[in-house]
C-alpha cells in the first residue's frame, strides 16, 4: 500500500517537473514565434490621463485606425504617472520594454544616453506646426538633437471659485502674491482655504514651487550653471511661503498627490488650487454631480488665472509631456512612423479636442486651434506654452536640473519650512542637496 | 476553559476578541461599502452635513461592472493565481526538502549552509532589482509569468526552509527512530512519518508564501508590461489610479474581489491544519 | 532541472545502491538541498554580486560607470535624508514588531479556545493579510485622507476632536499612520503562526498543571511560552526582516513625504536608484542596509540557538 502510493508520488512529481520544464520551453518557443509571424508591434506607454476620455479615444478609435493605416500592431499601456520613471529605468537596464515612453518635463535629459535621435521626425513636425515653443526645445533637445518628441503642454493655472473670491472682496483673481495671501487669509477664516500639494508628486508641487522661487528672483543655479539657491531672495520666498501656508492653505496639502487637490476642489473644501484644467473639465462632464453650496452647477463658478506676480515678475512652469524612444527598441522605424502618424494634424487634433484644453500642443500653431474659441473659461490655458519656464532656469536645462526635479529638492525646501524648519536651515539643506548634483 | 464568573469570559475573552475583530476587519468593511457606494456619495468631505460613511441607501454595481467590462480584471486575477500557485509550489518543494535536511540530518557544513540560505533572505529587493532585470532579459523571460514564477522563490524559499526547520525540530526524534526500527528507510521515514506530522507547518508556510507572491508589487511592476500579463496589484493600481475620476469604487471592488477567492481557500486550510495537528502528534 | 535531478535520484524502482546512498545522511542531505541551492544561486547570489559591483561605480541609467571606490558610500553617509531613513527604519521595525508580537500572541491565545464560529473567525482574521498590500494600503490612505477621512468623521461625531487631524501631513502622525497599517497587516500572520504553534502543545500539560493548582498566568509563563518560543522566534525573525525592508506601505501612503520625513531604506533606495536613475547610489543605499540588518539578525539567531539548546 505504502509502496504504491509512494510510486504514485514519484510519478506525480516527475510529471509535474516535466510539465514545468516543458512549459518553460513552450513559453520560450511561443514567446518568439508570434513575434516573427505577426506584423511589427509598437509598444507605447503613457500615464493614466487625467482626462480619461482621451485614453478612451486612443484605445477605441485612434489606435485601431493607426494599426490599419500603418499595418502594425500597437500595444497601448497606461500606468500611474509617478511609476513612469521606475519603468523606464528598469527597461533601459534590462534592454527590453516599451518602444515609446511618455516622460514628464525635463526627464528626457536623464535618459539621453539611451535615447534615439528623433531630429528627423521632430524637425518636420515642428516646421509644420509653426515652430516649437522654447519650452519644447528646452525639455526635449540636447547637444543639438531631439532626444524626445514633444507631445503636449499641460498648462498649470489656478482654478478658483469666483463667488467665494467675490465674497472676500476680490472680484478678479489677485495680481500679486501678497494680495493672494490676503485673499487666502479671509477665505480660510471662512473655512475655505486654498489648496496646494507639497508632496512628492510629478505635477502640482513643482509647478507651484519653481515659479514661486523664480518670482522672488531666486533660482537653483545662475546663468552659468553655478548653484546659487542659498540666497537672500530664496530665504525671503521661503519665509513668505511659511506664513502664507499657515494663513491661507489647507494643511492637508503636505500629504497630497496630484489628484487630492482635484477632489478637494470638486468637493468644495478648497477655494483655489493650482492645477491643469482637469478640475473644470470634470465638472463639465458631470454637472449634476458637482454642485455649489447654493445648488448651482459648480462649473459656472470656476475661473482660471495664472500664478500671481512676485517681486521680480510673474512666472509659470507647465507640466510637459514628450515621447522618448529608447535605443534598445527593435521597432524604431515603425515607432517613428507611428509618431509621424500621431502628429499628423488630422489625427493629433482629434486627441487634442478630446483634451478640451487640458493640454496644449508643443508648437505655436495650437494657439489658433478652434478648441480655444469654444469656452472662454479655458482662455488662460491657450497661451500656457508661451509663458512657462523649464526647471533649471535661467540656465539651460539638462540632466542635473532633471535630477534635482526628480529628487523634489526645491519642493522639499518649502515643505520643510512649512513644517517648522527655519527658512535659513531649509534653504541650507537644499543647497547641500543641490551641491551633490552640481559638482 | 475559563473557570469562574461570567464576567471573566467577557473581560478576558469576548471583549478583547471583539476589539481585535473590529480593528482587523473595519478596513475590510470600508472596502465593501465603498465598492457599492455611488460616485456621488464618495466625495463628501469628512465634516460635511448629513454625511453617513457607514452605509449607503443607494447601492450600485457600477464599480464592479466597470472593473470587468472596462479593465482586464478577470485576466489579472487568473495571472495572479497561476503565478502565486506556481511559485508557492516550487518554494514549498524546495523548502520542505531543505528544511528536513538542515534540521534532522548530520552532514558537514550543515550550519553554515543553513545560515547561507538564510542570508539570501536579507539581501534587499531594491538592490537585486536592476541585476535581476538583466537576468530576465538574458533568459528572455521578460513580460512572461515565468519572470515572476522564478524570481518569487528567491524570497520565499528562505522563509519556507526556516519555518520548516522549526516545525521539523519540534517533532520528537523517537518518532523517526521507531519507524527506522520497524524497517523503514531514511527516505520512507521522512516521507511517511515526519512530513505528515509537519503538515500544519507546511500549510502555514504555504499560506505565507502564497500571500507574499499574491502581494508582491515591485517585481511585477517592472518585469511585466503588457496589460494582459499583469497581476492584480499592478493592474488595478495602474488602470484605476487617475486624477479626477473617483477611482475608489472600482479600486476597492478590485481589492475585494481579488481577495475573496483566496479567503475561501484559506478558510478551508486553516480549519484543516488547526484540527489535524494535535491528532497526528498524539497518534 | 533541479527538480529532475531529485526525481531521477529517487526513481520509482530504486536499485539497492541508490537506496544505500540515500541511507547515507550526507548524500540524502545533498540531494535534498540541490534544488534550493541552484535556485538561490542563480537568482540571488549572482545579482547580489552585480549589485555590489554597481555600488562602487558611478553608473546611472543607460551609462556604464567607472570605478569610483567608496565615493557613493561617502556621499550616502553625509546625506541627511539617508540618516532620517535609517532612524525611521529602526523605529518603524522596533515599534511594529513589538506590537505585532504582543497582539498576535494575545489573539492566538484567544483563538485557541473553543467557541461558536471559531472556524469562521479564524478564516476572517486572515483577511488583512490576504488582500494585496498595495490595495489595502490605498483603502487606509483613503481612511486617512486629509479631506475625506472617515476616522476624523468618527472621532468628530464622538466629540473627541473639534478640528481635523492631519494624519498624513504631519511627520509624526504620518509615521504613526504607517505603523498602524503595518501592524494591521502583520497581526494576523503572527496570530495564525503562533496558533499553529499552540496547537502542537498538548493540552494535557496545561490540564495537569491546572489540577496541581497553577494559576493561568503561571501556566502560560512556565508551560506555554517556553514551548512556543522556537516558533515565536522564527516568526519574529522573519517579520523583522520583512519590516526592515518594507516598501509598499510607505510608497503608497506618503511616498516618503512629507518632505522625506517617512522614508525607509527601501523607499529611499528606490527613489534614488530607480526613480532618479542614479543606479550606483541606489545600490549603495540598499547595501548600507545589509550589514545593519545582518547584525540584527545575527543577534536574533544566537538567541534562537540558545533557546533551542535550553
Amino acid at each position: 500500500m505504502a509502496r504504491i502510493s509512494r510510486r504514485k508520488f514519484m510519478q506525480v512529481t516527475g510529471v509535474s517537473a516535466a510539465a514545468a520544464t516543458g512549459g518553460l520551453a513552450g513559453i520560450l518557443a511561443t514567446g518568439r514565434a508570434p513575434a516573427y509571424a505577426q506584423a511589427t508591434t509598437v509598444h507605447w506607454i503613457r500615464w493614466n490621463d487625467f482626462v480619461p476620455a482621451s485614453d478612451q479615444l486612443l484605445r477605441k478609435e485612434l489606435l485601431p485606425e493607426a494599426e490599419k493605416a500603418l499595418g502594425m500592431k500597437i500595444t497601448f499601456e497606461t500606468v500611474n504617472g509617478n511609476d513612469l520613471q521606475p519603468r523606464i529605468t528598469s527597461s533601459i537596464q534590462s534592454g527590453a520594454g516599451p518602444d515609446l515612453f511618455m516622460l514628464f518635463n525635463n526627464h528626457p535629459h536623464l535618459y539621453k544616453a539611451s535615447a534615439v535621435d528623433l531630429s528627423d521626425v521632430a524637425d518636420a513636425i515642428g516646421k509644420a506646426g509653426g515652430g516649437y515653443y522654447p519650452v519644447s526645445s528646452g525639455n526635449c533637445s540636447a547637444d543639438g538633437k531631439w532626444i524626445s518628441m514633444p507631445f503636449c503642454i499641460v498648462g498649470a493655472m489656478n482654478a478658483y471659485r469666483k463667488s467665494w473670491f467675490a465674497e472676500a472682496g476680490f472680484n478678479a483673481f489677485p495680481e500679486t502674491w501678497d494680495q493672494y495671501r490676503e485673499a487666502g487669509k479671509k477665505l480660510k477664516a471662512k473655512g475655505r482655504p486654498l489648496g496646494q500639494s507639497l508632496g512628492h508628486s510629478f505635477g502640482d508641487p513643482p509647478t507651484f514651487t519653481y515659479p514661486l522661487m523664480w518670482s522672488y528672483g531666486a533660482s537653483e543655479v545662475d546663468k552659468s550653471g553655478k548653484d546659487v539657491v542659498n540666497s537672500k531672495e530664496m530665504i525671503e520666498s521661503v519665509k513668505f511661503m511659511t506664513a502664507f501656508w499657515k494663513d491661507a492653505f489647507d494643511e492637508g496639502g503636505l500629504a497630497w498627490d496630484d489628484s487630492n487637490n482635484n477632489r478637494a476642489f470638486l468637493s468644495g473644501t478648497v477655494s483655489s488650487t493650482l492645477n491643469g484644467a482637469s478640475i473644470y473639465i470634470e465638472s463639465l462632464r458631470k454637472p449634476d454631480q458637482y454642485k455649489t453650496e447654493k445648488d448651482t452647477p459648480l462649473k459656472d463658478d470656476i475661473a482660471h488665472a495664472p500664478l500671481p506676480k512676485g517681486p521680480v515678475g510673474q512666472f509659470g512652469m507647465h507640466t510637459f509631456q514628450s515621447h522618448l524612444m529608447p535605443t534598445y527598441s527593435k521597432n524604431q522605424k515603425a515607432a517613428k512612423d507611428f509618431l509621424k502618424w500621431l502628429h499628423t494634424p488630422a489625427n493629433y487634433d482629434k486627441w487634442f479636442a478630446s483634451q478640451k484644453g487640458f493640454a496644449t500642443g508643443p508648437t505655436t500653431d495650437t494657439e489658433k486651434n478652434k478648441v480655444w474659441d469654444e469656452d472662454k473659461i479655458m482662455e488662460p490655458y491657450r497661451v500656457a506654452g508661451k509663458l512657462g519656464q523649464v526647471p533649471g532656469y535661467p540656465a539651460p536645462t539638462g540632466p542635473k536640473a532633471a535630477e534635482a526635479l526628480s529628487k523634489y529638492i526645491i519642493t522639499d525646501i518649502y515643505a520643510k519650512a512649512v513644517q517648522g524648519t527655519p527658512a535659513e536651515d531649509a534653504v541650507k539643506w537644499g543647497e547641500g542637496e543641490l551641491k551633490k548634483i552640481y559638482t | 476553559m475559563i473557570e469562574g464568573a461570567k464576567w471573566r469570559t467577557w473581560v478576558y475573552f469576548r471583549i478583547p476578541l471583539f476589539l481585535f475583530l473590529l480593528f482587523l476587519l473595519f478596513p475590510f468593511y470600508w472596502m465593501v461599502i465603498t465598492s457599492f457606494r455611488p460616485d456621488g456619495e464618495l466625495y463628501r468631505p469628512w465634516n460635511a452635513m448629513n454625511y453617513n460613511p457607514f452605509f449607503t441607501l443607494k447601492p450600485t454595481l457600477d464599480h464592479i461592472r466597470y472593473l470587468f467590462e472596462e479593465t482586464l480584471f478577470a485576466t489579472w486575477l487568473w495571472n495572479t493565481m497561476i503565478i502565486a500557485a506556481a511559485s508557492t509550489a516550487i518554494s514549498l518543494f524546495c523548502g520542505v526538502l531543505a528544511g528536513y535536511a538542515l534540521s534532522r540530518l548530520n552532514f558537514p557544513f550543515a550550519g553554515s549552509l543553513g545560515t547561507g540560505i538564510f542570508i539570501t533572505y536579507l539581501v534587499p529587493q531594491t538592490l537585486l532589482f536592476i541585476p535581476l532585470a538583466e537576468i530576465i532579459r538574458n533568459y528572455k523571460l521578460g513580460d512572461t509569468p515565468w519572470s515572476l514564477i522564478l524570481t518569487y522563490p528567491t524570497f520565499l524559499i528562505p522563509f519556507c526552509t526556516w519555518l520548516m526547520m522549526g516545525y521539523f525540530k519540534a517533532v520528537p526524534k523517537e518518532l523517526e527512530e521507531c519507524a527506522r526500527i520497524d524497517g523503514a528507510s531514511r527516505w520512507q521515514a521522512m516521507l511517511y512519518i515526519i512530513i505528515p506530522v509537519a503538515i500544519p507547518g507546511i500549510l502555514s508556510a504555504g499560506i505565507f508564501a502564497f500571500t507574499l507572491s499574491w502581494n508582491e508589487f515591485i517585481y511585477a511592476l517592472v518585469f511585466l508590461s503588457s496589460p494582459e500579463q499583469k497581476t492584480v496589484p499592478v493592474g488595478v493600481t495602474s488602470e484605476l489610479i487617475r486624477g479626477d475620476v473617483f477611482f475608489w469604487g472600482p479600486l476597492m471592488a478590485g481589492a475585494l474581489l481579488g481577495s475573496i477567492p483566496v479567503a475561501l481557500v484559506y478558510s478551508f486550510f486553516v480549519e484543516h491544519y488547526v484540527s489535524g495537528l494535535t491528532g497526528s502528534v498524539k497518534g | 532541472m533541479a527538480v529532475e535531478a531529485v526525481s531521477t535520484t529517487l526513481g520509482s524502482a530504486p536499485p539497492p545502491r541508490r537506496q544505500r546512498l540515500l541511507e547515507d545522511e550526507r548524500w540524502l542531505a545533498f540531494a535534498l538541498l540541490v534544488p534550493t541551492v541552484v535556485l538561490l544561486g542563480m537568482f540571488i547570489a549572482y545579482p547580489f554580486i552585480r549589485g555590489i559591483m554597481l555600488s562602487v561605480t558611478n553608473s546611472r541609467v543607460g551609462v556604464e560607470g567607472e570605478f569610483v571606490g567608496l565615493a557613493n558610500y561617502y556621499k550616502v553617509w553625509n546625506d541627511s535624508i539617508f540618516r532620517t531613513a535609517v532612524y525611521n527604519t529602526f523605529f518603524y521595525t522596533a515599534v511594529t514588531s513589538v506590537f505585532k508580537l504582543a497582539l498576535g500572541l494575545w489573539l492566538a491565545m484567544l483563538l485557541n479556545r473553543n467557541f461558536r464560529g471559531k472556524a469562521f473567525t479564524r478564516a476572517f482574521i486572515l483577511l488583512p493579510f490576504i488582500i494585496p498590500t498595495v490595495l489595502s494600503t490605498f483603502a487606509w490612505k483613503w481612511m486617512f485622507d486629509p479631506t475625506f477621512s472617515v476616522i476624523n468623521w468618527t472621532l468628530y461625531q464622538l466629540g473627541a476632536i473639534t478640528g481635523r487631524i492631519n494624519w498624513l501631513g504631519d511627520p509624526d502622525l504620518a509615521m504613526a499612520s504607517i505603523i498602524v497599517v503595518n501592524i494591521w497587516r502583520g497581526v494576523p500572520f503572527f496570530a495564525i503562526s503562533l496558533l499553529a504553534g499552540l496547537q502542537t502543545i498538548s493540552p494535557e500539560l496545561n490540564e495537569a498543571a491546572a489540577i496541581d493548582g497553577a494559576k493561568p498566568w503561571h501556566r502560560f509563563w512556565y508551560i506555554t511560552w517556553p514551548l512556543l518560543l522556537p516558533v515565536t522566534m522564527v516568526v519574529l525573525l522573519f517579520s523583522v526582516i520583512q519590516t526592515f525592508a518594507d516598501f509598499q506601505i510607505v510608497y503608497v501612503m506618503t511616498g516618503g513625504g512629507p518632505a522625506n520625513a517617512t522614508h525607509l531604506f527601501a523607499t529611499y533606495a528606490y527613489q534614488i536608484g530607480v526613480g532618479t536613475g542614479l543606479l550606483s547610489e541606489g545600490a549603495a543605499i540598499s547595501l548600507a542596509m545589509f550589514p545593519i540588518l545582518f547584525l540584527v539578525v545575527i543577534v536574533q539567531l544566537l538567541y534562537i540557538r540558545r533557546v533551542e539548546v535550553r
